[in-house]
């Protein structure tokens, strides 16, 4: 039986997001429009993903749904073994905490804090203690360059380091995917090229697992895997570089570490299976 | 989030908009201050009502008076009758629950002498216990009668204030002397014209002994009295009693088998009323400054209510300015609130920190207000009596030299911070619960 699992876990071990046939159908008075239109695909750990597609193409709805920010109409959206549409607000929000983090566009940075304090922001819901959260914050802040820049407002600060805080706030916590939805959309391109070369280096540092929107197809570069969205339907998943590939050569170096991982995994999936159990009743 | 982080932000957003909280704290400022000023001036009413009423005497204390008026509901007067009251009735007031002692009391006007000079005063003759049960003035000289047939008496204030020489020209007119009893020999005289006496016989001059002062006191009823024991009145007046006519022998005799008043000690002042309707029972009327009070409470009590519901609706408006400060607050910080959510902020956390943030208008404006209401609260203690005497004006009960028209007692401020924190909440609820229901999209939303 344990066996069993395992060799399951060995082909779906590295699934961090599945989406299976989703749809989002808003209404529109007598109308019916169908944003998302039977979705299947799924982002393997430390994946780059990128939804690409144009304005009115659904895809930041995609991510909406994915974040659990927007319920589905029908589908499955699964995250790190979890039915996301299932959960309740607390569940949700204890989940965001633990595995999600965000890059928005328009940064949505909180204009009365200062630099430190936004990113220090996710840790204050985790309920971290002061000394450590500062602790972090100051670190990731250096980490994305603006370690001159802690303690300045928002307004204070140009739009490339305002994005740089954004990405230091969705980071701080070391969630294992960050959701991104036109990152850039409001910046020039060399401070494109800056953030995009910034969320890339530490997310695979961290081997962290990134999702974005965009309509740039030159940010698609940046991508493992383009999924190229039209009215609402996957047109093309591209795969730039396979992960798969890569995490391989990397499991021989360090098997141990692999395997504990797995382990994890296993009571995950156990714990889950529960869950899906007592959902069913 | 920890609590420290939810006061943290909600004072960060409180400062954030500070002519708005402002606002809304002076709102809240205004009501505590109306509602305490107000309940404070109920209170000061309803206390300066009760020492109005002790000062007249003890409240404790009912009187059953010889004559007994009968009054209509406007406290007019419609009929008066004589009543016996002797030891029967003294006995069986005696027997009645709540009363904790009863005596009979005789009073006879009298003259005083000391040399060339006389004045007046009232035999208030009673037993000797009853002088330790009711609440008498102090004393300056000497004691009260404390064995039976005491010869010790004691005069009130104002007696020995207003002798004068009869025999001297313009006699009234003049400036009254004082005699010192330590110093001056006194004599007294029953003979006041009433019963005739035997032209055979001098007129009975009794010469006091042991004599005792009263301290100045508000109860004026015994500042032209000389307090002595019944026994040893009896044994004065009966020796009086000898120099009289024959008629007028039998009749003073006789006034002498009854009692001028009784006087009743009831253990409780909550207990006069009943006392009181039990002796009527018994057939005879009575009075007491505890019935009186009553009906004066009744008063003071819904003049409270009226001023407390003043205050109230003031405190009910800034209850409204602090719901609608809120739900603009959480207007304006949709998109917030949204990022939040985002960011995996609990809504129940939302929650807390909206009510914290609507409580905290509420205890501000609460602390200030109880501040300024202790300096409202002086002013109209020292500046507001001519507005309260036209107010009042038809209660001459009210003394306006030394009455405090506003009284703060100490659990007063803690009610109203306790109150204006509590509306504060309950004003919060609606929008906190508003709060929590902004979606998650919010943050998504591009335009900034």
């Amino acid at each position: 039986m344990v066996k069993g699992v395992r060799e399951r876990l060995a082909t779906e071990i590295e699934k961090v997001i599945e989406v299976k046939n989703v749809k989002k159908i808003y209404r529109m008075g007598h109308e019916k429009i169908c944003a998302v239109d039977g979705v299947d695909f799924e982002i393997l750990k430390g994946e780059f993903c990128c939804l690409l597609g144009t304005s009115g193409s659904g895809k930041s709805t995609l991510l909406n749904l994915m974040a659990g920010i927007e319920r589905i109409t029908s589908g499955q959206i699964i995250i790190k073994g979890k039915n996301i549409h299932k959960m309740n607000e607390k569940s949700l929000a204890k989940f965001r905490q633990r595995y999600l983090g965000f890059v928005f566009q328009s940064y949505n940075l909180m204009n009365s804090m200062t630099a430190l304090e936004n990113v220090e922001f996710p840790l204050v819901f985790k309920r971290v203690n002061t000394k450590k959260r500062k602790k972090l914050a100051r670190e990731m802040l250096i980490k994305v360059g603006l370690e001159k820049r802690l303690n300045h407002k928002p307004k204070e600060m140009s739009g490339g380091q305002q994005q740089r805080v954004g990405i230091a706030r969705a980071f701080v916590a070391k969630p294992e995917i960050v959701f991104a939805d036109e990152p850039t959309g409001n910046l020039d391109t060399k401070t494109t090229m800056e953030v995009m070369d910034l969320i890339k280096s530490i997310a695979k540092t961290n081997n962290q697992t990134i999702v974005m929107v965009t309509h740039d197809k030159r940010l698609a570069d940046y991508a493992d895997k383009i999924i190229h969205i039209l009215d609402g339907k996957i047109q093309e998943v591209e795969i730039v570089h396979d992960v798969r590939e890569k995490r391989e050569s990397k499991t021989q170096e360090n098997s141990s570490e692999e395997e504990i991982e797995a382990k994890e995994q296993i009571q995950e999936k156990e714990l889950i299976q529960e869950q899906e159990e007592l959902n069913g009743k | 989030m920890r609590i420290s982080d939810l006061l943290k932000m909600g004072l960060r957003n409180l400062s954030r908009r500070k002519a708005r909280t402002a606002l809304t704290v002076i709102g809240v400022v205004i009501g505590t201050i109306s509602i305490v000023v107000m309940v404070s001036i109920g209170i000061g009413m309803n206390a300066s009502f009760k020492s109005q009423v002790m000062e007249q005497g003890d409240i404790n204390t009912i009187t059953v008076q010889k004559y007994s008026y009968s009054t209509d509901e406007k406290g007019n007067v419609t009929d008066s009758k004589e009543q016996v009251i002797d030891d029967t009735l003294l006995s069986q007031i005696k027997q009645l629950t709540h009363v904790k002692y009863a005596t009979g009391v005789y009073s006879r006007d009298v003259q005083l002498y000391s040399g060339k000079y006389m004045g007046y005063g009232s035999v208030t003759a009673m037993d000797y216990e009853g002088f330790s049960y009711f609440n008498l003035p102090g004393l300056t000289l000497g004691t009260y009668p404390d064995v039976k047939g005491s010869d010790k008496l004691v005069f009130g204030n104002q007696v020995l204030m207003g002798f004068y020489n009869p025999r001297a020209m313009n006699s009234m007119m003049s400036t009254p002397i004082t005699i010192d009893p330590a110093k001056d020999k006194i004599t007294l005289s029953f003979d006041n014209g009433q019963y005739e006496r035997n032209p055979k016989k001098k007129e009975k001059r009794i010469i006091l002994k042991n004599i005792g002062t009263m301290e100045e006191s508000n109860d004026w009823q015994y500042s032209y009295s000389i307090c002595m024991d019944s026994d040893y009145f009896k044994k004065l007046y009966s020796e009086y009693i000898t120099t009289l006519k024959v008629e007028g022998r039998k009749q003073a005799k006789k006034s002498l088998a009854a009692y001028d008043n009784i006087k009743v000690r009831v253990d409780n002042v909550k207990n006069v009323t009943k006392v009181q309707k039990q002796i009527k029972e018994l057939g005879y009327g009575s009075d007491s400054l505890g019935s009186t009070l009553e009906t004066m409470e009744q008063t003071s009590n819904m003049l409270q209510m009226v001023l407390g519901g003043v205050g109230a609706v003031a405190m009910l408006v800034s209850a409204i300015s602090i719901a609608n400060t809120m739900v603009m607050s959480i207007y304006e910080r949709t998109k917030e609130i949204g990022v939040m959510k985002v960011l995996g902020c609990f809504i129940t956390d939302i929650k807390k920190l909206f009510l914290f943030e609507a409580a905290m208008i509420g205890m501000i404006g609460g602390v200030i207000g109880i501040i300024l209401s202790y300096i409202a609260s002086y002013c109209i203690n020292k500046f507001g009596a001519p507005l309260f005497k036209t107010l009042l004006s038809n209660s001459s009960m009210y003394d306006m030299a030394n009455a405090r028209f506003s009284i703060i007692p100490f659990w007063l401020p803690f009610l109203a911070a306790g109150f204006a924190i509590g509306v504060g909440i309950i004003s919060g609820y609606y929008p906190a619960k508003r709060a929590t229901k902004i979606s998650a999209i919010e943050a998504m939303k591009t335009e900034s």
